[in-house]
C-alpha cells in the first residue's frame, strides 16, 4: 500500500465525498471527506484494507471555517503509512456519524468527542460520558475556543456516569478508585459470580489535568516539551519527543542528526527503567516482593545516570523543538556503558532465575487471556499486543530519530496470556540496550539544536508516533497564530490497552484481576481517560456512584 | 500541642504511610515508592506503606487534586485516624504544578485537604522525600526559606527586603 | 525446578549485598548540572522578562512597583525545575542552584522569590524602560500579558534608537 493506492481505493469507495488529498513525503497522507462518507471511509480503511485505528480528534475551527474538525487517525504499519481523515461538521448542527459500530476501538475516542467538544456521534453504541468529571455540568465542552482554560464551572449533581448494571447472579467488586496495588485512582467495577469474572466495567479519568487544552492556543510551542513531559512520571521523554517531532514536521524544521541519535538514547534509557519498573510492580502485585526490591536496585543506577546526564532522574527536560538543549559529553559513555553492563549481567542471572520458579509462572501463566482477534479489535499496542502474536512496533514500522539507522527487533509471544506480556518485556530489555550501545558508538558529530529563525506560520499540521514502553504513542498538531499551537492531540498507549482489559479478566478468578490489569503495564496519567460486556444479563439498573462506594465498604470487610 | 507531641515523640520510630495519588504523572508515586527500594531503604526508620487509609498515621499525597478525585481524596483523608500528618509530595501536590489554574485541577493538595508538610520537586529526589519526612518528624531543621533581593541604584548593593517592602502576592 | 530457581534468585540477592546508602546521615548530593532551585542574580538581572514568557508553569510574574523598581515574582511553589528560565537569560542572571532540600510547612511563605530590580528612568518622561539589549534576542511573538505588567509604553517619543 502506498500513499497512491490507498488514495485510489479511498476515492473508488466514497466517489465524489473525497474533497481533498495531501501528502507528506510518501508516510503521511491527509484525506478530506464529506461527513456523510466518514464511515464508508473508516470501514474501507479499517475492514477492507486491515489498517490500524489510531484515534479521533475534534479541532473548534468554528471562527476560521465556521465548522468543527473532526479527525480519525489510521495507521498502515506494514507500509509505514499515517492516514488522517478528516471532515468537517457545521457549527450549526454538530452531529457526526459515529464509527464505533465500524470501528469497535474507536468507542472511548468518540465518546471524549463528545465530552470535549461537543460534537454528538449519531450512533455510538454507549454515549455516556467518559473524560469530564462527575460535577461537570451538561453542554458545557471545555475544547471549544469560547471555554476559556481557567474557568471552572459550578459544581452539579445528577451527572455521574452511570455504571452498567450487575449481571443476573452476580455480584459487583469495585476496584478503585484507591485500591492496595494500584498507584492511580481509577474505578473497576467487577462483575462476579462466586471467585470467577463475568463482566466488568470501567470510570477512568480521575487524572484528568487538561493538558489538551492547555495545547490551544494557551502555550506556546517551547513550553508544550516541558507539559507533554509530564503527561507521564515513568514515559515523559517519549511524549516531550513525540510533540517535538510533529512540530517539527508540520514545520519543516530540519533536526540535527546528532540530536536524533541522543534522542534514541533516552528513549531507550527510558524503557528500560520503565520496563524493570514493571516488572517489580508486577511482581509485588502478585506479592512477591523480592522481586520489586531487585529490580528496582538494578534499574537505581539508571536514575542516576540520567540525573547527570540531564539534571534530573525524571522528567529529564532535554527535548526543545529543534533538537535537545544539552549534550552527552564523549567522556559520558563510558558511565553509560558501566551502566548497561551492570544490568545486562543481573538481567541475565534473571532471567535464568525466574522461568523455573513455579509458584511465578502458575501466577502468570494462561492468566489475562486476549486473543489475536479481541487485540486487533480494541487496536492494543505495544506488549500487549506482541504478547497476542501482532507483531507492532513503531520503531519499526514508522522509524523515527534513529531508529533507521539501527539494528533492532521486536520480540512476539503467541500465548496472549500475562506471561506472553512478561517474556515480551523481558526479552525488550537486552534488545534496548544493544540500541544505546549502537547510538552511542555511531553517534555523528554536529550541533543538537536546529535554529529556528521564522516563526511557525499557522495552519500547518504534523503526525509523529514513538514506541513507549506501553505501546505506540501519538501526537497531532496543527499550528496556530502567536507561536503556540492551535490544537494538540495526544494518544497514550495506555488509552488503547485499557479497552482490553474486559477480554483478559473474563473468565479469570478475582484475585488474579489485578495483575491481569498490571499486565499491560497501565499508565492512567497518560490515559485520562475498562469496557463493559456482560453477555448474560437483559436487564438495566443503574447504580450510582454513592451506592458503589457504599458498597466498597462492605468488599473490604468481606475481605477481598 | 499534644498532637505535635506525639508526631515528635511517638511517630519517628514507626511512621505507617498510606500513599494516595490524586491526579500524579506518576513520577512522584514512583519516588515514592523508590524510597522503599534498597538504596534508601526507609523501612530501616521504621516507615512502613500499608494498603489501608485506617492503617496510616502518615497520608502521602501526590499529584494535583482534579475535580473527579477531590471527593474520593476527602474520604481517604477522613478515614485516617488522628493523629496524622498529611505530606504533599512534588510540585503539583504543593502548588497545583503547571496546570493549576485548568478546568479540571482545583490547586495544590491544599485546596482540598489540610498539609503539614509539603516536599517540593518534580519529581522529588527519594532522599528529598526522606528529608521531608524527617524533617515533619522534628529530626532535622528545615533549610529552605523565601529569597528576598532588591538591587539599589548605581551601587550593587544586595538587602534583604523589609516587611514593610514585600508585595502582596495573590494565588491564581 | 523450584528450588533451583530460589537459590537462583537468592543468590542474586546475595551477591548484590547491602547497598543502602547512609543518606541522611551521609549527604548525598546530585552533580553538576543538577536542575534544583532557580535563584536570580539581581545584580545580573535587567528585568527583561524573558523569563516569565518561557516558564511551563507561568509562575513568573513581572510587576512595575514604581517608576524605578521592577519586581520579579518567582512563585517557586509550582516550579517544576526545567531551568528554562535559566537557558533563556540573555545576561545569565538566573542559576540552578543544587538545592533539592526544599521541604517546609509553610510553603506559601518559604518557597518565593521576591528580586526588586532598579531600572533607570526615561530621561524624557520619566517612566522606567527595559533595556534594548535583551529585546531583541529574546522578543517572540504572543508574549502573554498577564505576565507583564506593562505601566511603561515600548517607546516614548523621545527614544528613536534600539540599539544591540
Amino acid at each position: 500500500m502506498t500513499v497512491e493506492t490507498i488514495t485510489e481505493r479511498l476515492g473508488q469507495r466514497v466517489g465524489e465525498a473525497l474533497l481533498d488529498t495531501r501528502t507528506h513525503k510518501e508516510t503521511r497522507l491527509y484525506l478530506t471527506v464529506d461527513p456523510a462518507a466518514v464511515v464508508d471511509a473508516a470501514d474501507e480503511l479499517f475492514n477492507r484494507m486491515q489498517a490500524r485505528y489510531v484515534i479521533t480528534a475534534a479541532t473548534d475551527q468554528r471562527r476560521d471555517h465556521g465548522a468543527y474538525l473532526i479527525t480519525h487517525f489510521f495507521s498502515f504499519d506494514a507500509d509505514d503509512v499515517y492516514v488522517a481523515v478528516h471532515t468537517r461538521v457545521p457549527e450549526g448542527n454538530p452531529r457526526i456519524d459515529a464509527i464505533t459500530p465500524t470501528v469497535p476501538g474507536a468507542g472511548w475516542a468518540e465518546r471524549e468527542m463528545r465530552d470535549v467538544m461537543g460534537v454528538e456521534p449519531v450512533g455510538h453504541p454507549d454515549p455516556r460520558r467518559l473524560v469530564l468529571p462527575d460535577d461537570w455540568p451538561e453542554d458545557l465542552h471545555p475544547l471549544r475556543c469560547d471555554f476559556s482554560t481557567a474557568d471552572s464551572p459550578a459544581p452539579v449533581t445528577g451527572m455521574e456516569m452511570p455504571m452498567k448494571d450487575i449481571p443476573e447472579g452476580a455480584v459487583m467488586v469495585p476496584v478503585g478508585p484507591y485500591f492496595p496495588t494500584q498507584h492511580e485512582p481509577e474505578s473497576f467495577a467487577v462483575f462476579v459470580e462466586g471467585e470467577t469474572v463475568v463482566g466488568s466495567d470501567y470510570r477512568g479519568f480521575y487524572n484528568h489535568r487538561g493538558i489538551e487544552k492547555l495545547g490551544c492556543s494557551d502555550l506556546t510551542y517551547n513550553q508544550i516539551p516541558f507539559v507533554a513531559e509530564r503527561i507521564c512520571g515513568i514515559c515523559g521523554f517519549v511524549h516531550s519527543c513525540a510533540y517535538c517531532m510533529a512540530v517539527e514536521e508540520a514545520a519543516g524544521i530540519e533536526v540535527p542528526r546528532r540530536a536524533d541519535y541522543i534522542r534514541t538514547v533516552f528513549l531507550e534509557l527510558e524503557r528500560l527503567h520503565s520496563h524493570l519498573l514493571w516488572t517489580g510492580v508486577a511482581a509485588h502485585i502478585i506479592g512477591f516482593d523480592t522481586l520489586f526490591m531487585q529490580t528496582w536496585r538494578m534499574r537505581e543506577p539508571v536514575m542516576w545516570l540520567c540525573e547527570k546526564l540531564t539534571g534530573n532522574r525524571k522528567t529529564y527536560g532535554m527535548n526543545i523543538v529543534g533538537g535537545v538543549r544539552r549534550d552527552i559529553p564523549d567522556d559520558a559513555h563510558d558511565d553509560i556503558e558501566r551502566v548497561l553492563a551492570d544490568i545486562e549481567r543481573e538481567w541475565t542471572a534473571l532471567a535464568e532465575a525466574v522461568p523455573g520458579d513455579r509458584t511465578l509462572m502458575a501466577r502468570l501463566r494462561d492468566v489475562g487471556y486476549l486473543s489475536p482477534e479481541e487485540a486487533r479489535n480494541v487496536c492494543a499496542l505495544g506488549p500487549t499486543a506482541r504478547g497476542s502474536g501482532k507483531r507492532i512496533d513503531v520503531r519499526i514500522d514508522h522509524p523515527y530519530a534513529a531508529y533507521d539507522e539501527l539494528e533492532l527487533s521486536a520480540p512476539v509471544e503467541e500465548g496472549g496470556d500475562t506471561l506472553a506480556r512478561t517474556l515480551v518485556r523481558l526479552a525488550e530489555t537486552p534488545i534496548a540496550i544493544s540500541i544505546i550501545r549502537q547510538a552511542l558508538a555511531r553517534m555523528p558529530d554536529g550541533p543538537v539544536r536546529a535554529e529556528i529563525d521564522e516563526d511557525i506560520s499557522p495552519g500547518l499540521e504534523g503526525i509523529a508516533a514513538v514506541e513507549a514502553p506501553r505501546g505506540e504513542s501519538f501526537h497531532w498538531v496543527l499550528t496556530g497564530e502567536n507561536n503556540r499551537p492551535a490544537r494538540w492531540r495526544v494518544r497514550a498507549p495506555t488509552y488503547a490497552n485499557l479497552q482490553a482489559i474486559d477480554a483478559m479478566i473474563k473468565g479469570d478468578v478475582l484475585a488474579d484481576v489485578p495483575i491481569d490489569i498490571g499486565s499491560i503495564d497501565p499508565c492512567y496519567s497518560c490515559t485520562d481517560r475498562m469496557t463493559v460486556i456482560d453477555r448474560r444479563s437483559g436487564q438495566m439498573r443503574v447504580m450510582t456512584r454513592e451506592e458503589m462506594l457504599g458498597s466498597r465498604q462492605t468488599a473490604e470487610h468481606t475481605g477481598t | 500541642m499534644i498532637r505535635d507531641w506525639l508526631i515528635q515523640k511517638v511517630l519517628p520510630r514507626s511512621l505507617w504511610v498510606y500513599h494516595t495519588n490524586c491526579g500524579a504523572c506518576n513520577g512522584c508515586d514512583i519516588e515514592v515508592l523508590d524510597v522503599l527500594t534498597p538504596y534508601y531503604d526507609a523501612e530501616r526508620f521504621g516507615i512502613k506503606v500499608v494498603g489501608s487509609p485506617r492503617h496510616a498515621d502518615a497520608l502521602l499525597v501526590s499529584g494535583p487534586m482534579t475535580r473527579q478525585t477531590a471527593p474520593a481524596v476527602r474520604r481517604v483523608y477522613e478515614a485516617v485516624p488522628d493523629p496524622k500528618v498529611v505530606f504533599a509530595i512534588g510540585s503539583c501536590a504543593t502548588g497545583g504544578g503547571m496546570w493549576h489554574d485548568t478546568y479540571n485541577v482545583l490547586g495544590g493538595a491544599d485546596q482540598v485537604l489540610p498539609v503539614d508538610f509539603y516536599v517540593p520537586g518534580c519529581p522529588p529526589r527519594p532522599e528529598a522525600i526522606l528529608h521531608g519526612i524527617a524533617t515533619a518528624l522534628g529530626l532535622t531543621p528545615k533549610e529552605v526559606h523565601a529569597l528576598h533581593a532588591i538591587q539599589e541604584a548605581d551601587e550593587v548593593e544586595i538587602e534583604e527586603l523589609a516587611e514593610e517592602q514585600r508585595l502582596v502576592h495573590e494565588r491564581e | 525446578m523450584t528450588i533451583a530457581s530460589k537459590l537462583k534468585e537468592a543468590l542474586l540477592c546475595m551477591k548484590a549485598g547491602r547497598v543502602t546508602l547512609p543518606y541522611p546521615f551521609e549527604p548525598h548530593d546530585p552533580e553538576e548540572g543538577f536542575r534544583g532551585l532557580p535563584k536570580v542574580d539581581v545584580n545580573k538581572c535587567i528585568g527583561c522578562g524573558g523569563c516569565a514568557n518561557v516558564c511551563p508553569a507561568r509562575l513568573i510574574r513581572v510587576i512595575d512597583k514604581d517608576q524605578s523598581t521592577r519586581v520579579l515574582v518567582f512563585l517557586y511553589e509550582r516550579c517544576t525545575f526545567c531551568g528554562r528560565c535559566a537557558e533563556v537569560c540573555p545576561e545569565g542572571a538566573i542559576e540552578m542552584t543544587r538545592d533539592f532540600e526544599l521541604s517546609t510547612d509553610d510553603v506559601h511563605d518559604d518557597m518565593i522569590g521576591e528580586y526588586h530590580i532598579f531600572m533607570g528612568p526615561c530621561e524624557r518622561c520619566g517612566r522606567c524602560y527595559r533595556p534594548p539589549t535583551a529585546l531583541d534576542k529574546l522578543m517572540k511573538p504572543g508574549m502573554r500579558e498577564d505576565t507583564i505588567d506593562r505601566k511603561c509604553p515600548m517607546l516614548c517619543p523621545g527614544r528613536t534608537e534600539e540599539k544591540e
